[in-house]
């Protein structure tokens, strides 16, 4: 079986942002870059398939800077059983919309016959949910979103979706899209030794002209970014005598906030 | 003057929340801007919305019926819409940030090549659309346009105020072909939560759990509280990893993302990664014993005092309140 799985690197879930106001563009330099945590999520679930099937192959694959990504790709992904990489480094993608991103990940994974391809259900820096799917589409591939659980055969996958207040069961054939959510599995950590054999693992690095397609244009841009608005000073409730900060609190959700 | 259409989203006939709160939102854009409203509704049996749908703000609304609507399927539903955008070239398509809306919106502005702009809070026309929206788990928030002819804007639940300030809207069913055979994942089997459930990401009132709990035995506490207020149950990743509670409930980064008319958290310490998913509810409740945890600083009203204490008291006061 060959399964891709799509990774992307995003600023440390840490980062303070910490606008005074707006601003056309965000100042990157010092945040600290790591896996997006989802996107271990699937590079944990491709490696679990490989080995529970005794065969096949797992391929990262990253829209970023090569020199960027590296680390991410030896440490989170080749060191913890994915076989190799390959990272779309164009400058024409930096800032791309999710579209543009799709389009050239379609454009890398065109280039094999993957049976899966599995995706992080969302990058936690532009918080999109789109890439997935999109490329699912760009595939013309089925997708099964928000899995929580799953079970793959030779030629057909059986996943369990999250929705609102349920569960829906959900039946694939292969070649199938997966974005991988939390509670799937437990990402395993890298070992020393395998970090050390994983910089002998196969890295590919292409742009948009190596995969035959024109570095793709965003329909969107980010004209600014703002803080969040303010919130007000927060109203301390003494809690002495708890029935009766209770009682206060709970008159002042109704009569002051009118939120209940 | 941009035309707007509102994707109307059922489920076993039930229609979204999230599809009138846009809808009243549209209105209020081409109130302005000149422009109509046009309800998108796609059903599987006798689910008539027009009178709904106009009383929100819709001028129109298109309704498809057909038995392939009963349950959402994500090529069917998006051969329905996309032929109704290329037949109807709306400015603006709005699709709620739903569990559905969320694989419905990608796929068909990739199919049509057009702008995607997920998680909206704001919409506003200045020659074209401005989304705002909440990035990096609400730490910041961008302002998108975009230069496509359509543009499909997912829209946050609870992001905007539902209105019956609309009047009468004209029915105008379509009729989109379906491929069937283009159909591939499908759904076997549902298993919706126990009745009387809210979800988290919908819900106007949630009230979490943290480690301040203690152990699993105390989450009932949390979710009797919950009760109390009508609300969903929500939890910090710490009880989460803990294993007492299922990470359905998780609020924060890699959990749910809430916004809530008012949140309440108790016994949590409000780390960034949690505040990152609920800080943007309208008010905000914290109880914690420690005066100092941050949870307080994002606060509306704040009890520093033992949980133990509060929560069973706060039960009853809430109870006796909403009668
Ligand atoms: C990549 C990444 C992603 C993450 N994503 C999330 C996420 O999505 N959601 C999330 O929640 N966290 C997330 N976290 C974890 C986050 O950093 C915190 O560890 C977590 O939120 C802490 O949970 P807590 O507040 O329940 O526990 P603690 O931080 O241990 O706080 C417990 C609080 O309870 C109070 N308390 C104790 N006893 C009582 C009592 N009797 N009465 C009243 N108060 C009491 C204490 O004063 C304390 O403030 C993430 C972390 C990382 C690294
Ligand atoms: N630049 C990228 N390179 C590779 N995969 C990506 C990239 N951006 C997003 N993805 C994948 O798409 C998922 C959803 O991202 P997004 O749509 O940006 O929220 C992520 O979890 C990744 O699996």
């Amino acid at each position: 079986m060959k399964i891709a799985v799509c990774v992307k690197q995003v600023p440390d879930s840490e980062t303070r942002i910490g606008l005074a106001g707006p601003v056309p563009e965000l100042d990157r330099s010092s945040f600290t870059m790591i896996i997006n945590p989802y996107d271990q999520f699937a590079v944990e679930e491709a490696v679990k398939i490989k080995e529970a099937l005794g065969e096949g192959e797992v391929t990262a694959v990253t829209v970023g800077p090569e020199a960027g990504v590296r680390e991410m790709l030896k440490k989170d992904c080749l060191a913890v059983g994915c076989d190799k990489a390959v990272v779309v480094d164009d400058a024409a993608l930096e800032g791309a919309e999710p579209l543009a991103i799709a389009k050239a990940l379609a454009a890398a994974l065109k280039r094999e016959s993957y049976d899966l391809i599995l995706f992080g259900i969302k990058a936690i820096d532009d918080d999109a949910s789109q890439v997935g799917v999109m490329t699912a589409e760009l595939l013309g591939l089925p997708h099964v979103g928000y899995i929580g659980a799953l079970d793959v055969a030779a030629d057909k996958l059986t996943a369990r979706r999250e929705i609102e207040g349920g569960v829906e069961v959900v039946e694939s054939p292969l070649p199938c899209v997966l974005t991988c959510g939390k509670g799937l599995n437990e990402p395993r950590l890298p070992s020393l030794p395998n970090i050390m054999k994983a910089g002998m693992k196969p890295v590919e690095v292409v742009d948009c002209a190596a995969l035959g397609i024109d570095a793709p244009s965003s329909h969107t841009t980010v004209k600014q970014y703002s803080p969040p608005p303010p919130r007000g000073e927060v109203t301390m409730i003494p809690a002495d005598d708890p029935a009766a900060a209770a009682r206060e609190l709970a008159q002042k959700l109704r009569d002051e906030a009118k939120v209940i | 003057m941009p035309n707007i259409a509102v994707f109307i989203e059922q489920r076993a006939g039930q229609i979204k929340k999230v599809a009138w709160q846009m809808t009243t939102a549209a209105r209020q854009l081409v109130d302005a801007e000149g422009g109509e409203v046009w309800g998108v509704h796609l059903h599987a049996s006798d689910c008539d919305v027009t009178s709904e749908a106009g009383k929100h703000g819709a001028h129109k609304i298109f309704t498809a019926e057909a038995p392939q609507f009963a349950r959402y399927d994500s090529e069917l539903w998006t051969q329905a819409l996309a032929a109704f955008i290329q037949e109807h070239q709306p400015d603006i398509v709005l699709v709620g940030s739903t569990a559905l809306g969320k694989d419905l919106a990608p796929r068909l502005a990739a199919r049509l090549d057009c702008a995607c702009i997920s998680d909206a809070v704001g919409l506003t026309w200045q020659d074209g659309v401005v989304v705002k929206r909440p990035v990096f788990a609400g730490k910041c928030f961008a302002e998108v346009t975009s230069t496509a002819a359509t543009t499909i804007v997912g829209i946050r639940p609870n992001a905007f105020a539902q209105e019956e300030t609309g009047g009468e809207a004209e029915a105008a069913p379509f009729g989109p072909t379906l491929d069937d055979g283009a159909a591939r994942a499908r759904v076997t089997a549902e298993e919706t939560a126990a009745a009387g459930k809210v979800s988290l990401t919908e819900a106007e009132v949630v009230v979490s759990g943290g480690r301040g709990i203690k152990g699993p035995e105390n989450y009932p506490m949390i979710e009797k509280l919950a009760e109390a207020f009508g609300a969903a149950a929500g939890a910090s990743r710490a009880i989460v990893d803990a294993g007492w509670v299922d990470y359905s409930h998780q609020v924060g980064q890699t959990g749910k993302t809430v916004a809530p008319n008012l949140y309440v958290a108790c016994g949590i310490s409000g780390a960034i990664q949690h505040l990152a998913g609920m800080s943007s509810s309208k008010c905000i409740v914290a109880i914690n014993k420690d005066e100092n945890a941050p949870i307080f600083k994002v606060a509306d009203y704040g009890i520093a005092g033992d949980l133990f204490e509060i929560v069973p008291a706060l039960t009853e006061a809430i109870a006796e309140v909403r009668g």
